[in-house]
């Protein structure tokens, strides 16, 4: 097997799932009980949190554990909106956002919130002028991603929190970095909110976390008992915030070997894919190297997905989240409705080998060449 | 060019006979505060210099802030040079990236054979300044940067950053003192208040399970953790105090429950000052903040000891205590809500004016010189350490 989708989801590595499994057999209590099963559960608890808040840098109250991004996405775009309502309607997004921001977003329309879209320049670089212009008075929230997830556009967090800070210091400011964790060193202080996903980290699916600063107030979106905060209430999941803190700690262990690795590896794919005349490689000098997107042009994605399953290779669409849909980052960078529609998605870890992007190669070849004959 | 902390001694230089044990105890104390980092340490002249890479140095200030003695940490850098030429090129490199208006250059030569009077070098190096850096001018009552140059054999020191340090003793020398940590706002604070003055601190908690839970033991070991960069680490003494606790509520009346029992904390402190050669007892006691820190129940309780009692906070208002607390980083982690063995059994009515003798005729109700000895036999003994330990959990 071939797996070339790591940006829709990772496998867990082994020992991620050992600490999953060791933690459910020798932590049945409740972290919440009184009793010494459950101070036992809650010290361990704690050392996992403590453990993420080291590695980010940030406060362990800064830290509030949810099923995922989308979670993470909704509890903070619609946390915000309700908890500052009062300051004002108004919300801006990038156009490379996850499609779950977008569907976020046309809930709060509906909800009386004013959404913009922040344009972004021809290589997906966010449009700073444009984003001053945006913000107004009644801004109370941006949503930038850290790194889009169909064409691995990297954003400067940094600098647009200070474009916005500057424009309205009462604005918050949200990435979610789903796609950058792991890849890419990230500093939480750039932003006031993130999202992230223990999957797409070697980590298991079902957790996830928000990085929420101090002084910002969220509007729960559940409901229930808590004792930690009133934002994930109920029986924490020790199990998976165990696996999740140590996927990030290896996760986050020398990225910069990581990526020279992974560099090599998409710089083999685009030498030899630029040798087909139709194929456009959706490549800027903001894209960062996991992520490798390709528009096909005259073959419909789906037809190639399915061909190369037959060798047991696997690529992604735009995102896992729409398939078959047009991809918005490529439509947003470059426009053309044909190119955003026939996108792939070939996305490399870590643990991808040479030997692997070979072989892949030489399968693509073989069905593309097939497929350009019955396409027109 | 080299950075540097130089660090200066505090009310130190009060002391005439004893001044080099003090020193050798401080000295000790910040080679402990920084023996995780790389760093190379020289004593010189009643100052002391560290010296090593920028992160390292960094990591050193935030650990020097911490150790008690330290009056004042100056920020240096030096070259090897004595050369005029070099002296002027890099004073004006290194004030070139400060902001400041106003100016004073001060020069000392340890080198006496070094051409020039120190202040016709401070007047040159002033010049120096104002014409390479504009809009600076010379203020010689209240500069806003005293650049400080010292020009020895082995090369020019510069300095002009100045962190203020702890004050107060070196922990140590004055021996050590047992702390009676509760758990709550207080007593901390009065155990940051000993250390200062330079007493090692240990500390003895008395715990009541199943009447008191796991998470208050973990609180005050918490709470030591706090103090412990203070003290070099501090050891706590954990004394199972629930057969005592349980044979007070049984057999003496209720008004002297708290008595009685503060009676024998007090001697169960005393037994382990005495076998750890402890010269006092430190508590969190507030004069009138309860029934039991009345200036008679103090005196009704303090008679059971011989040994001083000191009480740093005992002047102390509650809201002066909680700022203290709050500076110290204790508050958090005291104000958590569970029970300790002064909050259970707490009777309506606790006696405020109570009697010696009627306490001595109610403790002949109840075997306590052998539940003391019991209690202290078993007690656990917890090593709280100041640094962080670096393991890993083998599941993260």
């Amino acid at each position: 097997m071939i797996y070339l989708d790591y940006s829709a989801t990772t496998p867990v590595l082994y020992d991620v799932l050992e600490s999953y499994n060791k933690a459910s057999r020798d932590y049945i209590g409740n972290a919440n009980s009184l009793h010494a099963l459950g101070v036992k559960s809650k010290a361990l608890l704690d050392s996992a949190t403590k453990q993420i808040s080291e590695l980010f840098n940030v406060e362990e109250q800064e830290i509030i554990y949810t099923s995922g991004a989308t979670e993470a996405n909704n509890m903070i775009i619609k946390g915000i909106a309700f908890a500052y309502k009062n300051r004002g309607n108004h919300i801006i997004v990038s156009k490379l956002e996850h499609p779950s921001v977008y569907v976020i977003c046309e809930y709060l329309e509906m909800c009386g919130f004013k959404i913009s879209y922040v344009d972004n320049d021809e290589e997906g670089l966010i449009d700073f002028e444009d984003l001053k212009r945006k913000i107004k008075p009644e801004t109370i929230l941006v949503s930038i991603c850290g790194v889009n997830s169909e064409m691995g556009l990297r954003q400067p967090l940094k600098t647009i929190r200070q474009i916005i800070k500057k424009e309205n210091p009462n604005t918050f400011f949200h990435s979610d970095i789903t796609q950058g964790v792991g890849k890419i060193p990230i500093n939480l202080h750039d932003v006031d909110l993130a999202s992230i996903s223990g999957h797409k980290i070697f980590g298991p699916k079902g957790i996830g976390m928000i990085y929420k600063a101090e002084k910002i107030t969220l509007t729960p979106i559940i409901h229930g008992v808590s004792k930690n905060t009133s934002l994930n209430p109920g029986t924490p999941p020790l199990p998976l915030i165990v696996a999740f803190s140590k996927a990030l700690r290896i996760a986050l262990d020398d990225l910069d070997k990581k990526e020279n690795l992974i560099k090599r590896l998409n710089d083999k794919i685009c030498l030899e894919i630029a040798k087909y005349d139709t194929i456009k490689i959706n490549k800027t000098r903001y894209s960062i190297p996991h992520i490798l997107n390709l528009s096909l042009m005259s073959i419909k994605p789906e037809t190639l997905i399915h061909a190369l399953d037959e060798y047991e290779i696997y690529i992604g669409t735009n995102t896992a989240c729409s398939s078959g849909e047009l991809s918005n980052a490529v439509m947003a960078v470059y426009g053309e409705t044909k190119r955003a529609l026939t996108t792939v998605r070939i996305s490399i870890s870590a643990i991808t080998t040479n030997d692997e992007i070979n072989k892949f190669l030489k399968a693509f070849k073989e069905e593309y060449e097939k497929l350009s004959k019955t396409s027109h | 060019m080299d950075k540097l902390i130089i660090i200066k001694y505090g009310e130190l230089s009060t002391k005439k006979d004893n001044i080099n044990f003090f020193i050798d105890c401080l000295n000790k104390n910040i080679k402990l505060a920084v023996n995780d980092l790389k760093l190379m340490t020289k004593f010189d002249r009643g100052r002391m210099f560290i010296m090593g890479e920028e992160e390292q140095l960094n990591k050193a200030i935030n650990a020097l802030k911490k150790v008690f003695g330290i009056h004042e940490m100056m920020i240096g850098y030096k070259i090897n040079s004595d050369q005029m030429p070099d002296i002027e090129q890099t004073l004006v490199t290194l004030l070139k990236e400060q902001e400041f208006n106003t100016f004073k250059v001060e020069t000392k030569r340890s080198n006496k054979a070094y051409p020039g009077t120190s202040l016709a070098i401070s007047k040159h190096l002033g010049g120096i300044i104002l014409k390479a850096l504009p809009n600076k001018q010379v203020a010689i009552n209240h500069p806003e940067l005293l650049v400080t140059i010292e020009i020895r054999k082995e090369g020019t020191y510069f300095y002009y950053e100045s962190i203020p340090g702890l004050g107060g003793y070196p922990v140590g020398v004055q021996g050590k003192g047992l702390l009676m940590l509760s758990g709550g706002i207080d007593s901390p604070v009065a155990g940051y208040l000993a250390i200062k003055r330079g007493v090692k601190l240990a500390a003895v908690y008395f715990e009541s399970p199943p009447h008191t839970s796991v998470q208050a033991k973990n609180k005050v070991l918490k709470l030591a953790k706090i103090l412990a960069p203070y003290n070099n680490d501090i050891k706590v003494h954990i004394i199972n105090f629930t057969k005592i606790q349980e044979a007070i509520y049984q057999n003496i009346p209720r008004d002297y429950l708290i008595t009685i029992m503060r009676r024998m904390m007090y001697r169960i402190s005393a037994i382990i000052n005495y076998n750890m050669k402890g010269h006092v007892i430190i508590n969190g006691e507030s004069i009138g903040q309860v029934a039991s820190q009345t200036l008679a129940s103090m005196k009704a309780i303090n008679e059971v000891v011989k040994i001083p009692v000191i009480r740093p906070v005992a002047c102390f208002d509650k809201l002066e205590i909680i700022r203290l607390a709050e500076q110290i980083g204790t508050y958090e982690t005291s104000i958590l809500p569970y029970e300790d063995c002064c909050t259970i059994f707490v009777p309506e009515h606790p006696v405020i004016k109570p009697s010696i003798t009627k306490c001595l005729a109610y403790e002949k109700l109840i075997p306590y010189e052998e539940l003391i000895y019991e209690a202290v036999a078993n007690q656990e003994v917890i090593k709280v350490v100041a640094k962080e330990e670096k393991e890993v959990h083998p599941l993260l």
